[in-house]
């Protein structure tokens, strides 16, 4: 058995052996450097990316399920999802009083590309969105400022509208837009409140949005060819399996499906962004590891390069180490911390590299809020554990033929 | 096993070496039997190409015979690997080169306490020991030095400080004076007498008559057999 103080005296080896070589050292280790970077960019990209993905299904709402004619997920027959008939006002209203296990079941519908304007200002492309008074329990209802409109206000269609986050930055950069008057698609509205952020990365559009009272919506756009959809929530997500199940049975009574006949509708829910995350997380992750494993191979070669180097530069000491009684697996020991601390010496500037451009990065994107402006610890952790691996299977080849050395011969060297 | 025979050190019996250069076989040694009993001061003497050197390897455990035994204190050395001969190196024999062999990195008491690293040896106690090992060679004031710092004489000493510190068998000392001035030369030879006085074995091997007349015994190689083993009468005092 190696005794510790043997582990003391190769890490003192390895420290000075770097020491004295800096410059050939940070040479060396550059390709772990960049191998370690895209590591920890890598998984610092990826965090960002799963935190946007809880912040998503938590605007949307874990214990919520919309149904809809069409699909979010994109996994349903596109050309059979557009036969499909729009969702009557009727069939949702008919779904909502069936319903017995929801929370809260009520129609709600949306207009694409919507016109505000307050004093000569336009912002086009604005979803606007018809819901009922019950929708203030629903994630829209995490207001920012103000107050959700009442269902004494829906029925009675009044001109009130929430502004979704984005729209109210958009008019009202410095000051609240309370109390204000603006024009939806012409008409007049009285602004009653401002929803929290809710968007991220790949739902920013769900902060491009404003709410009106479901009544007012109708008149405004009609009722006859337009399709609403069916906001059900189950209370918690461990309810969620027999919530979806009581929709799914009901929607498809209201719709007259005969059994045997498809759905022709689709049951949305905040789950279906998965799909979303994990190709792109897929994208990240193979451009990510094809970089890495690059910067690697190469590193490992410039490792393993100066490695034999540095063997035969020290093939007398070799000598003087073996005649004073080391064994071989000292001396492939003492190669193998000196290639790991190379290597954990070029993770540490890596680390370093990481940090600076993160922070940089998220300087100049203050508004990208979902990448966090610090390296995440555990990457340390694992960028160390990789780089002192990739150190040793570098440093293998070099190690084992120094700890072969005859000693006779490596006395000899000069 | 009588009395007499406890006191050997070092058996070695029919002992012979050859390499393989190319297509040529060169026999180093051919058939060489010594034996080397507790607190003797001896000489290897010969001229180069003698088969001095390969005598002193394979004395020294860092090489072994093709042919015969050899005990090191009743451990057949011959048939050890590499790893059993790095422990007998390390634990039983004390080396001291022409060229000091230090390594340039680290300080006096670094190198004088690696042996005791190898045999692991706690920090606190190999300091200890090695800090001692320098005081007997008079290098105490010296510690923190790095070889280049001293002059050859002291880093002879510190190579012989680094050869007591483990308290080996034997001491092997090649050329111990070879790169060192005669002054200076004399020193260490004066060194070596006390620690053969002090109850060590001193193994000498060199090609000069000067420095052999020291030992109390001198063994002469040529062509690879011993010519000559004889007692010196009068070893030279310093």
């Amino acid at each position: 058995m190696m005794g510790i103080s043997e582990y003391f005296e190769s890490a003192r080896i390895a420290y000075q052996a770097i020491i004295a070589n800096k410059t050939r050292a940070f040479l060396t280790s550059l390709g772990i450097v960049i191998g370690i970077f895209f590591v920890i960019m890598m998984g610092w990209f990826l965090d960002g990316l799963d935190n946007a993905f809880d912040k998503t299904i938590n605007a949307i709402g874990t214990d919520m399920l919309y149904v809809d004619k069409w699909s979010w997920g994109g996994s349903d027959d596109w050309r059979s999802v557009q036969k499909r008939k729009p969702i009557s006002y009727q069939q949702a209203l008919e779904a909502s009083k069936k319903m017995t296990t929801a929370e809260l079941v009520a129609p709600h519908a949306s207009k694409w590309g919507g016109k505000i304007t307050y004093q000569g200002n336009t912002l086009g492309s604005v979803s606007i969105v018809g819901v009922t008074a019950p929708f203030v329990n629903t994630p829209i209802g995490n207001l920012k400022e103000g107050r959700f409109f009442s269902e004494t206000e829906d029925v009675h269609s009044v001109e009130v509208v929430i502004l979704g986050y984005k729209v109210a930055n958009a008019f009202f950069p410095d000051r609240s837009p309370l109390g204000e008057i603006m024009r939806i698609n012409g008409r007049k509205f009285l602004v009653i409140g401002v929803v929290n952020k809710r968007g991220t990365i790949i739902t920013d559009f769900i902060d491009n949005q404003v709410f009106i009272p479901i009544q007012t919506f109708m008149g405004m756009f009609g009722t006859a060819r337009r399709g609403v959809q069916i906001a059900v929530k189950a209370g918690s997500q461990e309810l969620l399996d027999e919530v979806r199940e009581e929709t799914r049975v009901i929607a498809r009574q209201v719709r007259n499906l005969q059994p045997g006949e498809e759905d022709d509708f689709t049951i949305n829910e905040s789950q279906m962004f998965r799909d979303e995350i994990s190709t792109l997380r897929l994208y990240v992750w193979g451009i990510g590891i094809g970089l890495t494993g690059l910067s690697f191979f190469v590193g490992i070669i410039g490792i393993m390069n100066i490695m034999f180097v540095s063997v035969t530069e020290r093939t007398k000491e070799i000598g003087i180490r073996k005649a004073l009684g080391a064994k071989n697996r000292s001396i492939m020991w003492q190669f193998l911390v000196e290639s790991s601390t190379l290597c954990l010496f070029g993770a540490f500037i890596g680390f370093l590299l990481c940090a600076t451009v993160i922070f940089a990065i998220t300087s100049a994107f203050p508004d990208v809020d979902f990448l966090t402006p610090y390296v995440p610890l555990h990457l340390l952790f694992i960028a160390s554990i990789v780089s002192i691996i990739v150190g040793i299977f570098a440093g293998l080849i070099p190690a084992y033929r120094a700890s072969r050395l005859d000693p006779v011969e490596a006395l000899r060297y000069e | 096993m009588n009395n007499m025979n406890n006191d050997i050190i070092i058996n070695i019996e029919d002992v012979a070496k050859t390499y393989q250069m190319g297509a040529e076989t060169v026999h180093a040694l051919r058939s060489v039997s010594l034996q080397i009993r507790k607190n003797e001061y001896i000489a290897i003497m010969g001229p180069s190409g003698s088969g001095k050197s390969t005598m002193m390897n394979i004395v020294g455990c860092l090489d072994t015979p093709t042919k015969g035994t050899y005990l090191f204190e009743n451990e057949n050395v011959a048939t050890m690997n590499d790893n059993e001969l790095a422990d007998i190196r390390n634990r039983k024999i004390g080396f001291v080169f022409q060229t000091f062999n230090l390594l340039a990195r680290a300080s006096t008491l670094k190198n004088v306490e690696l042996p005791l690293v190898y045999a692991g040896v706690k920090k606190d106690e190999r300091q200890q020991r090695a800090f001692a090992a320098l005081e007997s060679v008079g290098l105490q004031d010296r510690t923190h030095h790095k070889p280049n710092e001293l002059s050859g004489g002291q880093r002879q000493r510190v190579a012989i400080a680094r050869a007591l510190v483990t308290k080996p068998s034997i001491i092997l000392a090649d050329e111990p004076t070879g790169n060192l001035d005669s002054k200076t030369g004399v020193e260490i030879m004066r060194l070596f007498g006390e620690l053969w006085k002090n109850g060590n074995t001193v193994i000498l091997v060199t090609h000069e008559e000067d420095i052999a007349r020291h030992a109390h015994r001198i063994v002469r190689i040529r062509d690879g057999m011993i010519e000559s083993d004889t007692i010196n009468p009068s070893p030279a005092e310093v």
